[in-house]
């Protein structure tokens, strides 16, 4: 059990040693891949996503079939045979991947200024090297940081994460604490929401939740989860603002 | 980032042709400058997967960028050859006929384990307990360019026959070996080098645990990581290192080496040369494959006496061949027409596998990433 009783209750630190709002460290690069127009590496603890982007670019279909006023964003995901302790092959038709995919693409259909290039397709291209948990959310930071490399504009990051609960049962547990940022033992023993936010403030965008919980436990773990959101928001941000500094002054000299 | 086409511009009749003579001359003038064997600087690193048994991740200088992650997993073997085993004669006698020559190798390897023959000792590995996947982005994994790709890199791997043999336990039991690679950018060009580099030096670096127990029994490994060994040990002087496969071009007489997307367009012939090494003896060379080079599929240019948009009547059909034939092919591009003479293939295998040549730089530098 990832929540052993007796360590949690005594000291209340996970099996990593964190708190219950504490995020696993988040190292993030934007520019990685020179071929690319965007493109972006996100580790969020274990968890490692690289992002590639490719656009806008003329849709192959010759006007995407009716005249679209604004882009089209297309995902794929590939998650490495090696990603996980076990190899296994994933194929692209695989339903949870499909899932994903479509929950990236319409995030930020809403939010990219797609209006601006109509009758073109933006093609965001994840590669999942390693998973402990947060895929999901690894994947939507991953993704925002490349399109901005890219120069698309937007109204403002989508970051997310992953908020859990101590309660894994029906128990009436009055101290059930929300958890942040929850890794991959504890994403398989404990219910988990993924929560995206636009921006720092309190939009949510996308909420993703498939496991079974009480619903009283529901705005504690989504309270947490925006929290965690906006100081993910603040180090992406960081990391855009350094690389741009780091171009700007090598233009300069 | 400057947005870039994702279908790039094919180029047309007048850079080819400027490319094609500029790369018969001799020395061969490249567009960027370089000699015909000098090969563009590129990054690779090891060890990017901690999770993996080994990884490496290459870019080549026009941004394309691969990463391989190599996975081992202990499988039971098909331990219905025990029961025979116990009848050896029988087997042979059985006659499981000429066609299944794998079967007789392990029953012949099974029973000279048992009876203790020191010559024929070995233990024998099976070709199928390498598995390998590529993934390019923008092709489905049944598309002819994963497949071919994967075919001719896992010819090579398994050519000099020995790395099945490492895959070997014990008889119940057996390594498993999956590649998987991934190609992180949408194919420039041809991306065969690349991949077989990085596979090389995934493989290179990969480590299997250490065995402790002993014999038939299930196997038990140490559980610290540093005592794990390397797939393929370094100390030891008889073993092969991983093939690598290196993309030779001709243009004329000119034989060059890491061709640009640009200089494939013009290419002649291209051939992709498979090579392995061993430290006592020296590079091998293990398959040559022949690629159709994508010149061919370049329309041909139209020379003004043809051209009926300058305002003289079009020439007929026969009349445009004749003209076609005899025409001077330095002044118009022209695809290349038939195969490559024998000498010149002979000439671009001997610069991969001479001592001092390509085929030794390449290895070396591989070698020395990451010491």
């Amino acid at each position: 059990m990832p929540l052993d009783t007796s360590s949690y209750a005594l000291a209340h630190l996970r099996l990593d040693g964190r708190r219950w709002n504490e995020l696993r460290r988040l190292h993030a690069q934007t520019s990685t891949q020179a071929a690319a127009d965007g493109s972006s590496y996100l580790e969020m603890g274990n968890t490692k996503v690289i992002c590639t982007v490719a656009g806008p670019a003329e849709s192959r279909k010759g006007g995407g079939g009716g005249g679209n006023a604004e882009a089209k964003i297309e995902v794929e995901i590939g998650i490495a045979g090696f990603s996980g302790v076990e190899r296994k092959r994933r194929g692209k038709g695989d339903k949870r991947t499909s899932e994903m995919r479509h929950t990236i693409a319409s995030a930020f259909s809403a939010n990219l200024f797609a209006h601006l290039y109509p009758h073109s397709t933006i093609t965001v291209n994840l590669h999942v090297l390693s998973q402990d948990g947060s895929l999901l959310a690894a994947c939507l930071n991953a993704t925002t940081l490349a399109l901005i490399d890219a120069g698309i504009p937007m109204s403002d990051y989508i970051v997310a994460c992953t908020a859990g609960s101590t309660a894994s049962y029906a128990s009436n547990d009055e101290d059930a604490d929300p958890l942040l940022d929850l890794n991959g033992l504890e994403e398989q023993e404990l219910p988990f929401l993924t929560v995206g936010t636009l921006g720092a403030g309190e939009k949510v965008s996308v909420l993703i939740m498939e496991t079974r919980m009480q619903m009283t436990r529901l705005e504690a773990m989504l309270a947490a989860g925006v929290d965690g959101c906006r100081q993910i928001r603040s180090i992406l941000d960081g990391v855009v603002r350094a690389h741009g500094k780091a171009v700007l002054d090598s233009a300069i000299s | 980032m400057p947005p870039q086409s994702s279908t790039a511009l094919p180029l047309s009749p007048a850079e080819l042709s400027y490319l094609h003579t500029s790369l018969s001359f001799d020395p061969p003038i490249r567009p960027d400058g370089r000699t015909a064997t000098q090969f563009r600087p590129l990054i690779a690193e090891t060890d990017v997967l901690p999770s993996a048994n080994g990884s490496a991740r290459i870019c080549f200088a026009d941004g394309t960028e691969a990463v391989v992650g190599v996975k081992c997993e202990v499988e039971r073997s098909a331990s219905d050859r025990s029961i025979l085993r116990s009848k050896e004669d029988d087997v042979r006698r059985l006659g499981t006929g000429g066609g299944d020559e794998e079967m007789r190798d392990e029953s012949s390897g099974g029973e000279d384990d048992e009876v203790g023959n020191g010559s024929k000792g070995r233990e024998e590995g099976r070709n199928e307990w390498v598995e390998m996947a590529i993934e390019i982005p923008g092709y489905r994994d049944d598309d002819a360019l994963p497949v071919f790709l994967s075919a001719m890199i896992t010819e090579a791997l398994i050519s000099d026959g020995e790395l099945k043999n490492r895959l070997y336990i014990n008889r119940r039991f057996h390594w498993r070996l999956y590649i998987d690679i991934l190609l992180l950018s949408s194919p420039l060009s041809y991306p065969l080098p690349l991949l077989s580099l990085t596979t090389h030096l995934a493989l290179l670096r990969t480590r299997l645990p250490a065995l402790v127990s002993e014999k038939d029994e299930d196997p038990h490994f140490n559980d610290d990581w540093e005592a794990a060994t390397l797939l393929y040990p370094q100390s030891d002087q008889r073993t092969t290192r991983p093939p690598v496969t290196l993309l030779v071009m001709s243009v004329g007489d000119n034989i060059i080496f890491d061709p640009s997307k640009d200089e494939l367009a013009v290419a002649d012939a291209v051939l992709t040369v498979s090579i392995g090494q061993t430290p006592s003896s020296g590079i091998r060379l293990l398959s040559v494959r022949t690629v159709d080079p994508p010149s061919r599929l370049t329309a041909p240019g139209v020379s003004n006496s043809t051209n009926s948009a300058n305002g003289d009547t079009a020439p007929s059909m026969q009349e445009a061949l004749m003209l076609r034939e005899t025409m001077d092919e330095h002044s118009l591009w022209r695809p290349p027409r038939g195969g490559m003479k024998r000498a010149l293939a002979g000439r671009m295998i001997k610069m991969v596998v001479e001592k001092g040549g390509v085929g030794e730089e390449v290895l070396e530098g591989l070698e020395g990433v990451d010491k």
